[in-house]
């Protein structure tokens, strides 16, 4: 399993996608006056329940692909032997008795605004389905192809979400930065669940959502008479044809959606990050992380109930050290830091729950490229606001953080939590398109010791 | 313990006898040999209840590294292995003849002490007596004489099953002894679609509310066997179909439908036939004189007449090498310019002379010498292990993932390491010379393989064969070659129908087309065998495979669902919509609007479906899913949607310039037809290749005049109303 860490490769050797990268698996439909009545007939039929969540909590899940080391970030091991502890110190942070790595300096000052997780475990060291099961609390099953985009067998938690609350406002309820992970997904859920994707990056100069706004020489006029003429003549959007396709029989809702972007002043005004002061583009860092993090924090002020923000690659089975030391965690530190100052400074913290994690954690022994490989039995992971209680740590790990010591939580447990600190039932169904009701988590458990 | 075995075989034997008295036979393991007549054996009585327990599953101890210090190899693969850890690992305490019951091993499974896995077998039950047993008999491995299983057959093989309804399996083992057992009660099951039919832990099928096929496998040892499940629609009889069958893929389509109830829909008007086969053969929509042509047409045999001629056409080889490029993986990054170029025209050759896709298949696998002369060595090139040579043999020509067989069993097939190396071994001998003009490709000397477990010696046989005694002398790849493309290979000519089944029916019989397994038979076997028959009496002849395809009513059918299959999309009652691909839309909105796209690094006039390098950036290309060839899984094309994807063709500032492109079609529209209904109908052929209907035709008029000043305006709204509509991004 040592190969290099190639700047584009995964050590299962499939290419990372370049992130404008398209995956979202859903319905083409472009009536723009779809009646509200067929409307509400297309989400009935998708088994949605359009409940207008009065829940006022948001959710960003920065997702670390790749698998971080935690014994590296979070759960350093300085007594154990050289080839397991590594090269980084513990220190101190703003909590007394927590310690984190010396190279996240400022995430250290932050420590009383998020917990950890030192118990984490999974039973699944392999990218695709270890990043399914991380995504949306299910282990897959037979049949899973990790080469799909999407992947998902099970809903994403954002479309979960998404499915169970709605849009709040005008914006998406479930967005992707800077793209969609291939297990974001909504599965059977349908359009209406699946993850409006951003398809670019927040740190470039010229950032801008592709295709959001008509073509600036339209006049109201003529692109109220293209919506007009559009209605009557896509025959097939109401056709028994089309219903009867389960590739396209929910257009309705999906290019609903797509209105409601283009229609949004709250929409444009969240992704216009240009808009931020450059003090505090620079404090997030000035890179794909930081600003998607930033934009994350714009689109939950926005009302968006779910961001998931993407980075790679953590994937470090080659030169473990110099690549969080050189490039992964001076980003990371900067971005996660300003992420929760920001958020509280803001008063946003208390009802945005920020989950932070990679598929797994890495083997605490060091191989003999420098690095470290797959381990799921044993990680950390960070997660604060939205009613998660700061500065503490929950369970621990073995003396070498090969297995959990005390108290181990998994991806249902985290799944369970994250739909009641969202005001969604844990106990609560999800229904196929036939009506088949599916558990939202696989007898997952709340963590209640952190809330 | 024999009291005990007996005891849990009965109780399975039972189930089935209680709830289905009538349907069973009589039992067919009657002459098998219960355990209390003949030493236990680990592979054969123990191996199958760490399965049957999930102790060896990659959850538990299956995984790389074991659980908690105690590994066992996953699904059982290794029973050497897994032995060694239990009898001579750990000072041995995990077996204790004298005193079983303080084995480390049944402790552990009864939950007497902590097991993180909890209790999975209690005191007392029989499998647990069975391990007890085993245990006090010194826990044996066996002898190399004892019996070994030759294969399991699921009872019933294939079941005609009504909604809302169960059926208990029965499975019963071989083995070389010439004995047979009932092994019920030490499978493990599992259905392929939860959706339509779950199983339970003991064999027991249940059908939900929901018509369709489902398959179940079982799997003991190394064995799968599967039962397929065909659930009725429940609710009147479906009608007869209206329309006689025109070949043979609709007797047997129709043989299917009625035993699910099921009835096709009514063929396709002309205008849709037209626009389907021109995108489906040629990956481009006709031009507007092409469809004035076809529908003024009046012999009775126009549509056979045109699916000849798009045959012929270059654009057919265009768009094939396309989508073969995709799979053999024509791949700048990996090839270099020259290269990538080299191999696609080796490809579009080939499809342009209408080479047999036999011959190109053994021309690929035995390609050498100098790369320039051979282009189709550049494959090897792209593959570049070994290892991965075979695998993409085997999933592009045969449809089969033996990936997983790299490092254990296949869990939902047969294949074992043995067979995966057997199939690498035939690339070992690939490699590059220097030659005069450049590198040589070298298929020579006499490299070893090893198995890397046993270290067993390697010799190559293909998927399904018996390993030989000896490498033979010379290309190994001639002896690979001629097997896979020999009539008598089961692969071959079936995956070939397999995908060309799915690019005109939007469906393969098997799906996704590129993982045929024991445990995922095709939807329709008797139509997939007519199929491959047919292929291999035509030898191998792709045009004649599409000519006949084209020419059934199923691939003639309307969209249009009927009372009796609107619920189907898996058996070819009805024409599925299917998302044009990225390219051929792209082509598609460049013609109707009569502004070409032009491309990067390619002279002015090139088409999309004729760009040979999938990694020229393009923003629409990989907005609508372009593969990046990063794979041989056909899966990598996406033909999802997105909302992007809307945005994008509603909102993009280069598809409004081409609307309102003085040399479009649009302004040259409005100013050749002063008439609002000719303008109407020049714009519908344009984009849908129809004529509008008397009621579009109304309405697109009512807004052409308007406001007859910005007549033009109202032309280009309408143009962007079809580009923008379902009818456009399909194919229906």
């Amino acid at each position: 399993m040592n190969r290099p860490l190639a700047p584009n490769l995964f050590c299962d050797r499939s290419p990372r996608r370049d992130f404008l990268r398209v995956g979202v698996a859903g319905l083409f439909g472009m009536n723009l006056a779809v009646p509200a009545l067929l409307r509400q007939q297309a989400l009935a039929a998708s088994g949605a329940s359009p409940v207008a969540g009065n829940s006022e909590m948001s959710f960003i899940y920065v997702f670390l692909k790749g698998g971080m080391s935690t014994i590296d970030t979070f759960d350093l091991k300085p007594d154990a032997p050289e080839n397991i502890r590594g090269e980084f110190q513990p220190m101190n942070t703003n909590v007394p008795g927590i310690q984190i790595c010396d190279q996240l300096t400022r995430i250290a000052r932050q420590m009383d605004k998020f917990s950890l997780i030192r118990s984490f475990t999974h039973r699944n060291a392999n990218h695709g389905e270890a990043d399914h099961y991380m995504l949306t609390g299910y282990h897959p099953v037979a049949g899973f192809n990790g080469g799909l985009k999407p992947n998902n067998q099970q809903p994403s938690f954002g479309s979960a979400i998404a499915q169970k609350l709605g849009a709040r406002g005008s914006v998406p309820p479930y967005i992707c930065l800077p793209t969609m992970h291939p297990s974001g997904g909504a599965a059977y859920l349908g359009p209406a669940a699946v993850p409006f994707v951003i398809e670019a990056d927040p740190s470039s100069p010229s950032f801008s959502v592709p295709d959001l706004s008509p073509p600036l020489l339209l006049d109201p006029t003529r692109l109220a008479a293209r919506r007009e003429i559009l209605a009557q003549v896509d025959r097939f959007q109401k056709s028994a044809e089309v219903r009867a396709n389960s590739g396209a029989n929910l257009m309705g809702a999906f290019s609903h959606r797509a209105i409601d972007l283009m229609t949004s002043p709250e929409a444009k005004r969240a992704f216009n990050i240009q808009e931020e002061p450059e003090k505090l583009r620079d404090e997030y860092g000035r890179n794909t992380l930081g600003q998607s993090c930033l934009m994350a924090r714009r689109l939950v002020e926005a009302g968006v109930r779910c961001v998931t923000v993407e980075h790679s690659n953590w994937d470090t089975h080659d030169r473990n050290f110099s690549a969080l030391k050189d490039q992964l965690m001076p980003k990371f530190d900067l971005a996660i830091a300003a992420l929760f100052r920001d958020l509280a400074d803001r008063g946003l913290l208390q009802r945005t729950l920020v989950v932070v994690t990679g598929e797994f954690g890495r083997t605490p022994q060091i191989n003999k490229n420098a690095g470290r490989d797959h381990w799921s039995r044993c990680f950390t992971v960070a997660l604060g606001g939205g009613g998660i209680q700061g500065g503490r740590v929950l369970g621990t790990s073995d003396r070498w953080a090969q297995d959990p010591a005390e108290r181990p939580c998994g991806p249902e447990d985290l799944a369970a939590t994250t739909y009641h600190l969202l005001g969604i039932n844990p106990q609560d169904e999800l229904h196929t398109p036939e009506g088949r009701p599916i558990a939202l988590t696989n007898n997952g458990r709340v963590i209640r010791e952190l809330l | 313990m024999s009291r005990g075995t007996r005891h849990l075989l009965f109780l399975f034997a039972a189930v089935p006898l209680l709830l289905c008295a009538k349907q069973e036979p009589a039992s067919p393991a009657a002459n098998s040999k219960s355990p209390a007549q003949r030493p236990l054996n680990f592979e054969r009585d123990i191996t199958p209840l760490f399965s049957r327990f999930g102790c060896n599953a990659s959850s538990c101890h299956g995984k790389a590294e074991g659980q908690n210090g105690f590994k066992l190899s996953i699904f059982g693969y290794d029973p050497a292995a897994d032995h060694s850890a239990l009898v001579r690992e750990s000072r041995g305490r995990r077996t204790s003849a004298s005193a079983p019951e303080n084995s480390l091993l049944l402790r552990k499974i009864s939950g007497e002490v902590p097991h993180a896995g909890g209790a999975r077998i209690p005191r007392g039950a029989a499998a647990y007596e069975t391990m007890r047993a085993w245990v006090a008999g010194g826990a044996p491995f066996g002898s190399t004489n004892d019996a070994r299983v030759t294969g399991i057959q699921i009872e019933p093989a294939e079941r005609v099953l009504p909604v809302n309804s169960k059926l208990p399996l029965r499975v019963i083992a071989a083995f070389t002894d010439g004995t047979k057992q009932d092994v019920t009660h030490l499978c493990i099951f599992q259905s392929n679609s939860d959706r339509l039919a779950r199983v339970d832990a003991h064999g027991v099928i249940s059908t939900g509310d929901i018509a369709g096929q489902s398959a179940v496998m079982a799997r003991f040892l190394g064995s799968v066997s599967v039962c397929r499940l065909l659930i009725p629609r429940s609710g009147p009889a479906a009608p007869a179909t209206s329309v006689p069958a025109f070949n043979f893929i609709d007797t047997l389509v129709d043989e299917q439908l009625r035993k699910l109830n099921l009835a096709s829909s009514g063929l396709c008007d002309d205008a849709t036939f037209l626009r389907r086969a021109f995108l489906d053969i040629i990956g481009t929509a006709p031009t507007p004189a092409e469809s004035r042509a076809f529908l003024a047409d009046t012999r009775s045999d126009r549509r056979a007449r045109l699916v000849d001629s798009l045959l012929e056409r270059p654009e057919y080889a265009d768009y094939w090498a396309l989508r073969w490029a995709d799979l053999l993986r024509v791949d700048r990054q990996a090839l270099g310019h020259k290269g990538a170029f080299a191999y696609y025209e080796w490809i579009r050759g080939a499809l342009l002379e209408n080479r047999s896709f036999d011959r190109v298949a053994r021309e690929l696998l035995t390609a050498e010498g100098p790369l320039d002369e051979s282009a189709a060595g550049h494959f090897y090139k792209v593959a570049k292990r070994p290892g991965d040579m075979s695998g993409i043999v085997a999933q592009v020509f045969l449809g089969v993932r033996i990936a997983c067989a790299e490092c254990h069993q296949h869990p939902y097939d047969r294949w074992s390491q043995r067979d995966y190396y057997g199939m690498q071994a035939f690339f070992q001998q690939v490699g590059y010379k220097k030659g005069a003009t450049g590198e040589l490709l070298t298929a020579e000397g006499t490299p070893a393989l090893s198995h890397p477990r046993t270290s067993e010696s390697i010799h190559p046989y293909p998927l399904g064969g018996v390993m030989p005694a000896t490498t033979p002398d010379g290309d190994r790849r001639q002896n690979l070659a001629a097997w896979l493309v020999a009539p008598e290979n089961p692969w071959f000519a079936r995956n070939l129908a397999n995908r060309m089944v799915a690019h005109f029916f939007g469906r393969g019989l098997v799906e996704p087309v590129d993982d045929v397994r024991a445990t995922n038979p095709p939807t329709n076997p008797a139509l997939l065998d007519a199929l491959a028959r047919h292929v291999v009496e035509k030898r191998f002849d792709l045009k004649q495979l599409i000519r006949t395809l084209a020419a059934s009513r199923t691939y003639q059918l309307s969209s249009a669902p009927n009372a009796a299959n609107e619920q189907d999309e898996q058996n070819y009652s009805r024409a599925l919509f299917r998302r044009l691909p990225a390219e051929v839309l792209l082509d598609a909105v460049g013609d109707a609007i009569g502004v070409p796209e032009k491309f990067e690094g390619v002279p002015a006039g090139y088409r999309a479906i004729q760009l040979w390098d999938s990694q020229m950036e393009h923003y629409f290309l990989k907005l609508f899913g372009r593969p990046q060839r990063a794979s041989a899984c056909d899966c990598e094309r996406n033909s999802g949607a997105s909302i992007s994807q809307v945005l994008h063709l509603m909102n993009s500032p280069e598809l409004q310039a081409k609307l309102a492109h003085e040399g479009g079609a649009v302004a040259r529209l409005t100013r050749e037809h002063s008439s609002d209904e000719k303008l109407t109908e020049e714009i519908y052929l344009a984009f849908f290749s129809r004529f509008p209907t008397s009621t579009e035709k109304a309405a697109a008029i009512r807004h052409l005049q308007r406001d007859p000043r910005q007549r033009r305006h109202a032309a280009e709204d309408l143009s962007w109303s079809l580009l923008n509509s379902l009818e456009f991004a399909y194919n229906h």
